[in-house]
């Protein structure tokens, strides 16, 4: 199988952090970073900026006026135009 | 008592639709106008929804075409970014600053460093095609293919503004958290 260099690697590091790598892709991927410590650190490095993205951005709810609205909404379960 | 939509399962996406559209809008009323109006079609248009099918996809579509009608009425004009550099641009500023990356976890990198508080206003300055598709992947965690049919795009633009989007982030994060650029030089007073 062929082997990954680092740029290479570098190149399928987003795709496999958004896990959209096909399954042998991924293992390739995955047997570079494990014996180079260099780019398994910029892997957890990306990965860590995604999450925190998510966690910062996950961080507003709907307010309650909003909920209660589609609460409404819903329960008025209005008939698909004729 | 489950409401009505529960079977659509419609509803258990609001906090999903609203945090997005507050980026999208950044506003918290044209926020929640946006949501209200997505909900009102999503109930008008529920004939066309196959339950079982994925209903937080649906609900996106239709509030990304929503957004984009009212963006459409008074559309500013979005400078196009492409940043140039790399893509783990943080990563790299921080390695010229000098910082023993093999010595702090990931976590201890982005938290201390102080790039948690400004990730909202750093996303929000994006343009919007680039936004929209870091929202749907980042924060949402749709895929790519998914990603391209809410915004009937390919898969092919879906990766360049997604590419594009993180690079944008990650510098705008990196000047916020008011460290040096690396070509900076440290200039005397005067």
């Amino acid at each position: 199988m062929h082997q990954l260099d680092c740029d290479e690697t570098a190149e399928r590091l987003n795709l496999y952090l958004d896990r959209e790598l096909s399954d042998a892709d991924v293992v390739q991927v995955r047997e570079h970073l494990s014996e180079c410590p260099p780019c398994e650190r910029i892997f957890d490095f990306q990965a860590e900026v995604k999450r925190l993205v998510r966690k910062e951005c996950c961080s507003d709810d709907a307010p309650a006026r909003l909920r209660e609205w589609v609460r409404n909404l819903s329960a008025k379960d209005p008939q698909p135009p004729a | 008592m489950r409401s009505v939509d529960s079977d659509l399962g419609f509803e258990e996406h609001l906090d999903a639709l609203y945090r997005s559209a507050l980026r999208l809008t950044r506003k918290p009323e044209d926020a929640e106008d946006l949501v209200q109006e997505t909900y009102v079609r999503a109930y008008r248009y529920r004939h066309r929804f196959q339950p079982g099918t994925n209903a937080k996809a649906w609900l996106f579509t239709i509030m990304a075409n929503a957004f984009r009608n009212r963006a459409r009425l008074h559309r500013g004009v979005e400078e196009p970014i492409d940043e140039p550099g790399t893509d783990f641009y943080i990563y790299e500023q921080l390695r010229r600053e000098g910082t023993p990356l093999h010595l702090m976890s990931p976590e201890e990198l982005v938290v201390d460093r102080g790039f948690g508080d400004e990730v909202k206003r750093a996303l929000e300055e994006l343009p919007l095609p680039m936004r929209m598709v870091v929202l749907l992947v980042d924060v949402e965690d749709f895929s790519y293919k998914e990603a391209a049919g809410i915004l009937s795009i390919k898969i092919g633009t879906v990766m360049s503004r997604l590419h594009r989007g993180r690079r944008a982030l990650q510098k705008r994060l990196w000047d916020y958290s008011g460290r040096p650029k690396s070509a900076s030089i440290a200039v005397g007073a005067g």
